[in-house]
């Protein structure tokens, strides 16, 4: 408590508008020196002046407190001031403050300038015109902590870049796809800047070794790099960046196809701090680098190793034997071809905690890496195993069974699986997206367990228990046995759903459900565009609302149907208006006696044979699918299959080997949103066409 | 669950009565949880003297404390707290808007004692009601709101608005 004491005095004292706190920068870092940027006392000196303090102090105190009784806010110190101001959501009201009176302004320019607007270029030229002046109210220049320009990307010349230059404070500096940038403002900006923490140079090709010169000999606080497809930078300078800047702890150089093990192994040797680092397409990339980056990575957390070809299991049977790696949750290695069983065991057995890991198109593995994977267990959330083609039902139940944690799941293109498989993997309870892109072989079974509510400790589901799907994000394209029975009762069933992909479904290819399908890319052709088909956002609830009505209105043809059977009255029944909500019974019809009235529950389930609405609360027994389940083979799971003599899987089966060539780009994406494009069906056979309307 | 434990705080005033709080209320402030912490004062022992706070008088510390025992059963700050601060939003819950409707004095006064007491979801909302008294005004009607003299001279107001055009809204 007394150890407060003085700075509450401090505070008292701040309110005079000629003390002012230092700190007006809202992010300081523990070891920034002084913005002095207002060349005036700052609070220890004032407590220097202690000795005159108690002669000054009746006038000035009589005069704050006179000024404070006025107006009330003046109490406030400037951090609290600030505290304030950094709630304004607007720069135009920091704008304002700032005209209010000097002691505003001292406290949020500060705020204001700190990511000044470089949205448009009346903005840019702006701020360049005021930095470009030396006689300004502040030191503006030294107030820029963030730089981005990558909304203006390809625009930007090094002309817009260089009135930044004074800037020698700036944190962040994010120049990504400024294209036509060049060291010429790049390094002069760079040079003479200690604060930099994450500079972003992302796809600019003038970008070479002269800025990273810049960056190695002034930046050694960095710790954030993008260098994606700057193919101009040597390993050499990249060497000298791994032994100055030894804070590093995000590396990107994606697509930097020049960088080899050498400039790899120089930042897992010496950047200790490094967390995530991601190589994806340095086809140059050996073994060596990834087993320095693991094994030397104490802390490392994300390692992505896309489409690095030349690794194989030796990147991971060279780890020290024994040793784990608690820290890494993350590892991408699709398309790492060369990729097999072994390899995968022991990547398991090294980092045991794995929450991501993305296998796809590691095509050479089998239901045997699978059983390594099941030992990650309830760590597992994220699994992506598209193009896996070897991987079968049995694989697949083993790991829903000992890794029920998992989130996500993508196995596009896995073409063994059936709705064995499926059917297992609606048990997950947090699966919340799952890809079957392309899994030809499943039907509306596996359809309509995932509509099925879940039982905690996967028991068979009672009527009316369990809580409903967690479903959000379903891909489904290609998978062409589906029928709209299915997905009818996948919406019905997922309160979550908020992306259904269903691109080449037959069913669906009506005008009026891809009324409700999001718009093609722009890079498709008109092929693609007639079999693309994806609802997502509000469009999902929209299409099972239509689907609704359009049972309804079935609903309500139905007893003039019956009527007419009867031998009643054949009325013209117009079409029903397109309306929710139940329409007036046509009163003029006699009651079919023998037909049983429907259970006003289910009456559509009635009426329409296998169309089947499940409403909430009561699916299960009286689901009609449920029996089709029963009708399945019975599936035998095999122990997982041993290594061929040279460590290699037995041969494929045939259905393995056929070549699958017309995937590449096909299956499902998740994180850029984009759909699989159709692709002229080529798989042979089975020719798909859009119908062009229903009646 | 154990008896409610009290202890007693005592406002700076003179002739101030302590005032009887719940420990979990008082330990919505980090400075009196440190306190007792430090003090040892663990479960069941209720022989602490009234803890004297310096320069909040009783009206404050009541309205704090009230705001307080209101929001004691809310859950601890997690770590995603500070960058959620970060983001610029200044929406305030019903109770809490009603319990800021207050004079000027008052609002300024319950920030003070929210930072010295350490705070901070109090102190944010105090921030956020005082933000939105801003939000929207031109520097004159911000003068006006909080009575602030404009102390520039026109040529210094004339030069800030140049050097500043770009803040328009973005």
């Amino acid at each position: 408590m007394v150890e407060r004491q003085p700075r509450s005095q401090n505070r008292r004292l701040s309110n005079s508008q000629y003390a002012s706190s230092a700190s007006t920068s809202p992010e300081r870092g523990p070891d920034d020196d002084n913005d002095s940027f207002m060349l005036q006392q700052n609070d220890s000196v004032s407590s220097l002046a202690c000795s005159d303090f108690d002669e000054l102090s009746d006038s000035m105190l009589r005069e704050m407190e006179e000024r404070c009784r006025l107006s009330p806010i003046s109490r406030l110190p400037a951090e609290l001031m600030i505290a304030i101001f950094q709630k304004l959501p607007k720069t135009s009201d920091l704008k304002n403050c700032m005209m209010v009176s000097r002691e505003w302004a001292r406290n949020s320019v500060g705020l204001l300038w700190h990511r000044p607007a470089t949205g448009s270029w009346e903005a840019i030229h702006s701020v360049s015109q005021t930095l470009h002046n030396t006689q300004t109210t502040f030191d503006y220049d030294h107030l820029v902590k963030r730089l981005n320009l990558s909304s203006l990307g390809p625009h930007v010349s090094d002309g817009t870049l260089l009135p930044f230059r004074s800037c020698k404070r700036i944190e962040r500096l994010t120049l990504t796809n400024c294209s036509k940038l060049t060291d010429f403002s790049v390094a002069k900006v760079i040079d003479g800047n200690r604060s930099l923490a994450a500079l972003d140079v992302t796809g600019i090709d003038g970008i070479t070794d002269i800025t990273m010169d810049a960056v190695a000999q002034n930046c050694y606080r960095l710790q954030g790099l993008n260098i994606t497809n700057c193919l101009r930078i040597s390993n050499e300078k990249l060497e000298a960046i791994a032994t100055s800047c030894r804070h590093l702890k995000r590396l990107k150089f994606n697509g930097c196809a020049q960088i080899t093990d050498k400039s790899v192994i120089a930042f897992a040797r010496n950047c200790r701090q490094l967390l995530e680092i991601d190589l994806a397409d340095c086809r140059r990339l050996e073994n060596d680098a990834v087993t320095a980056l693991i094994s030397e990575g104490m802390h490392l957390r994300e390692l992505r190793l896309t489409h690095c070809q030349q690794i194989s299991d030796t990147a991971f049977s060279n780890l020290p034997y024994g040793a784990t790696y608690e820290s890494l949750r993350i590892l991408d290695l699709t398309g790492c071809v060369e990729l097999q069983d072994a390899g995968v065991h022991r990547i398991i057995e090294a980092a045991p905690r794995l929450r991501n890991l993305v296998l796809a198109k590691c095509r050479q593995i089998t239901d045997r890496a699978i059983t390594a994977i099941t030992k990650l267990g309830k760590s597992l959330h994220f699994i992506h195993l598209g193009h896996c083609a070897r991987i079968t039902d049995a694989g697949v139940i083993q790991l829903v069974r000992l890794c029920n944690r998992i989130r996500y799941i993508d196995l596009a293109c896995c073409t063994n699986l059936t709705d064995h498989s499926v059917t297992q993997l609606a048990t997950l309870p947090k699966l919340k997206r799952i890809g079957l892109v392309k899994c030809g072989n499943i039907t509306d079974v596996s359809i309509y367990a995932l509509s099925k509510p879940r039982q905690p400790g996967m028991q068979p589901v009672s009527p009316g228990s369990g809580t409903p799907s967690s479903l959000e994000r379903v891909h489904l394209s290609y998978c062409i046995n589906l029928t709209l029975d299915g997905i009818t009762s996948l919406l019905n069933n997922c309160p979550r759903l908020s992306h259904l992909s269903l691109t080449g479904v037959q069913e669906f290819l009506r005008d009026d459900l891809l009324h409700f399908c999001r718009p093609a890319p722009r890079e498709f052709t008109e092929h693609q565009r007639n079999f693309f088909c994806v609802f997502s956002g509000n469009n999902v609830a929209r299409l099972k609302e239509y689907l609704l009505e359009q049972q309804e209105n079935a609903q309500n043809i139905d007893p003039d149907l019956q009527a007419t059977q009867f031998g009643g009255p054949t009325m013209l029944i117009p079409p029903p208006p397109a309306v929710s909500g139940p329409l007036p019974q046509p009163t003029h019809i006699p009651p079919p006696p023998p037909a049983p009235p429907a259970p006003p529950a289910l009456p559509i389930h009635q009426n329409m044979g296998n169309l089947a609405i499940l409403p909430m609360g009561q699916p299960g027994s009286t689901l009609v699918p449920g029996l089709r389940q029963n009708s399945l083979p019975r599936l035998r799971i095999p122990p997982a299959r041993e290594l061929g003599p040279n460590g290699t899987p037995p041969s494929m089966s045939p259905t393995n080997d056929a070549p699958l060539s017309v995937d590449e780009g096909e299956e499902f994406i998740d994180f850029p949103e984009i759909e699989p494009a159709p692709q002229p069906d080529r798989e042979g056979g089975r020719s798909i066409q859009r119908r062009r309307s229903i009646r | 669950m154990a008896e409610t434990q009290y202890l007693y705080i005592m406002p700076d005033e003179n002739d101030a009565k302590p005032l009887r709080v719940e420990r979990p209320a008082a330990e919505r402030s980090v400075l009196l949880k440190n306190l007792l912490g430090d003090l040892g004062a663990e479960s069941g022992n209720s022989e602490i003297s009234p803890i004297p706070i310096k320069g909040i008088n009783t009206t404050i510390l009541t309205k704090v404390m009230e705001w307080c025992q209101h929001h004691s059963a809310d859950p601890p700050a997690s770590n995603d707290d500070d960058a959620d601060s970060r983001k610029k939003t200044t929406e305030i819950d019903e109770w809490d808007q009603k319990f800021m409707n207050v004079d000027q004095e008052m609002l300024f006064e319950i920030i003070l004692a929210a930072n010295y007491l350490d705070i901070k979801p109090l102190l944010d909302v105090g921030c956020k009601t005082v933000a939105n008294m801003i939000k929207g005004k031109s520097p004159d009607e911000i003068r006006k709101t909080f009575n602030i003299q404009n102390d520039f001279t026109p040529e210094e107001e004339d030069q800030i608005r140049r050097e500043n055009e770009w803040a328009e809204d973005r």
